[in-house]
């Protein structure tokens, strides 16, 4: 494989966390290892040119938000590239919670941000216009380094 | 239950041309691999016989056919089903394979599902001493390498 970066994102139903993640966000299943009871052993799902990695609480140290009081302490980021409100549509009537409706950014992109069914907080992008540094800077009032 | 590995992808073609080329060209986008050698031989060529009941064959150098498996389910271009046994299995052991060709726009996701591979016994030639994962883990990557070389050939 080339260089690059992934998440591994922990639930306790991690095969319940496949399903619906594809009917969610239209993640789709890449790679797949079960036991022989049945157990995930290790999960692959892809979106665009990334995936992420589904897996068990198989450590101490490896929790679901659900286990520890809905705390996360990363969040993945999804970036689309057509009909943000229409993915949040999607997501919703998979059942998650939406924590922060659709809503147009002043770096250009609309966003939403969303709770899954075990507590991990997904924020959801797509660029709507180009901005310009001193546009974000004068929008935002923070000072901006390697904007692009 | 029984253990299982699955691997997807997409490849660029509708379904009929998806079926056909895995079924009809596996010979040239196989990819023989150390671990989990068919026989005890060189590889040979690959084919399937189209059809229920037609098998897998793997034809060797010196011309002599070894039987692979069996397709049980034929389903053009959805669903094909075979069995999967090496050489080096017990007698009463076989394996199953499950290749679904589902459209996705222009496009055809193919995935594999191979069971059963936990019944290899530990201590058998087939194992070379992993445990389950070490070997399902093997049998994944072995799996989506061959899935990219058939997808490369069926786009």
């Amino acid at each position: 494989m080339t260089a690059g970066l992934s998440s591994a994102v922990v639930y306790r139903d991690p095969k319940a966390a496949l399903a619906w993640l594809e009917k969610a966000f239209g993640f789709e299943l890449a790679m797949l290892l079960e036991d022989a009871d049945g157990n995930l052993a290790h999960s692959q799902m892809e979106f665009g040119d990334s995936y992420i990695m589904v897996g068990q609480e198989w450590s101490d140290d490896h929790k679901s938000p659900s286990s520890i009081g809905g705390k996360n302490t990363q969040t993945v980021h999804i970036q689309i590239d057509s009909d943000l409100d229409a993915h949040c549509e999607r997501a919703r009537s998979a059942g998650a919670e939406i924590i922060a409706e659709p809503e147009t950014q002043f770096y250009g992109d609309r966003t939403y941000r969303c709770r899954d069914p075990e507590g991990h907080i997904w924020t959801v992008s797509q660029t709507f216009k180009a901005v310009s540094r001193e546009e974000a800077e004068a929008a935002s009032g923070l000072k901006i380094t390697g904007w692009r | 239950m029984t253990s299982k590995v699955y691997v997807a992808l997409r490849v660029k073609a509708p379904p009929e041309r998806a079926f056909a080329a895995f079924v009809g060209e596996i010979g040239a986008w196989w990819r023989p691999n150390g671990l989990f050698q068919t026989t005890p031989r060189a590889p040979g060529v690959l084919a399937f016989e189209p059809g229920e009941g037609g098998r897998l064959t793997e034809t060797l150098a010196s011309g002599k056919v070894f039987e692979i498996g069996r397709i049980t389910a034929w389903e053009p271009p959805a669903r094909l089903v075979f069995s999967w046994r090496q050489a080096n299995f017990p007698p009463d052991l076989q394996t199953e394979v499950e290749v679904r060709f589902e459209p996705v726009g222009e496009e055809t996701r193919v995935s594999v599902e191979h069971r059963g591979f936990d019944r290899v016994p530990a201590g058998g030639a087939a194992r070379h001493g992993f445990p389950d994962q070490a070997l399902l883990m093997r049998l994944v990557e072995w799996w989506r390498m061959l899935l990219t070389s058939y997808g490369e050939r069926a786009a």
